[in-house]
């Protein structure tokens, strides 16, 4: 499965943003079945993009605070691409 | 393994090296960021005309967006030509320009000579734990939830890197 092509999985997220939800929550706010919500969820937790924990006999998700660590990989991706383009134009304009 | 340690994350650190000498990989990289600059990567709301570092200390950092606005980005902190450049990255993990400094990341870049002529050119990302107010806005949840739509991009393809379902 492909997590920008599955819109589904998208939308749990965007609902985790706003609030943390137990999956009873989120299976209300989607024509999916809990089992259907709760692979989802699994896949979102396999990536540490959401953490879940008990809440009495709830188990309730949020997205992972951690999440400042996709920043820091995405700038690891980021400046790899621009220094080469800087290289590139560096290089240039030596010939 | 975690990133983020005692409220530190680790910086992004790399190193190339350029067929130029110091002065002119310090040139291209500052007074020629247009010329290199990907022209995608910009925060303004109309596409980017120009890209531009002003050279000096409290020199602004901003795009020129072909709705004649310009959107500032960041500032100038440290300004050695031709050895050093820190720049103060003012973009919140919303995309939006970040005015205040103790909020913002910063990205130093040095300049090194090297045997044969060429520089060695060593660039740090570092402070993104000063971003942490989105991480926090991430982990309750209050601020507009549109402002995510880059990061939920971002985590979107951090979870297709991870395809061990089903």
């Amino acid at each position: 499965m492909d997590a920008m092509g599955d819109p589904t999985r998208r939308a749990i997220l965007e609902q985790l943003l706003a609030r943390p939800q137990a999956v009873g929550e989120l299976a209300r706010e989607f024509p999916i079945s809990r089992p259907a919500i709760s692979q989802h969820l699994r896949v979102l937790k396999n990536a540490r993009l959401v953490v879940d924990r008990a809440q009495g006999t709830r188990r309730v998700y949020q997205v992972n605070p951690e999440g400042i660590e996709a920043l820091r990989s995405y700038f690891d991706r980021f400046w790899t691409d621009a220094l080469a383009a800087f290289k590139a134009a560096a290089d240039k304009e030596e010939r | 393994m975690t990133t983020v340690e005692q409220g530190r994350v680790t910086p992004v650190s790399k190193a190339i090296s350029v067929k130029t000498n110091v002065e002119r990989a310090f040139e291209v990289f500052t007074n020629g960021f247009d010329t290199w600059w990907p022209r995608a990567h910009h925060i303004g709301t109309s596409p980017m005309k120009r890209a531009v570092i002003e050279g000096k200390t409290g020199g602004r950092c901003y795009s020129e967006q072909i709705d004649g606005t310009d959107c500032p980005w960041g500032s100038v902190l440290v300004w050695e030509p031709p050895s050093r450049v820190v720049i103060a990255w003012q973009i919140t993990p919303q995309w939006k320009y970040e005015p205040d400094l103790s909020k913002s990341s910063e990205v130093e870049i040095t300049f090194t000579p090297e045997d044969g002529g060429t520089t060695r050119v060593q660039l740090e990302h570092r402070h993104f734990e000063r971003h942490g107010e989105g991480a926090a806005a991430m982990k309750t949840g209050v601020d507009s939830p549109n402002g995510w739509g880059s990061l939920l991009e971002l985590y979107a393809r951090k979870a297709e890197e991870n395809r061990g379902d089903s």
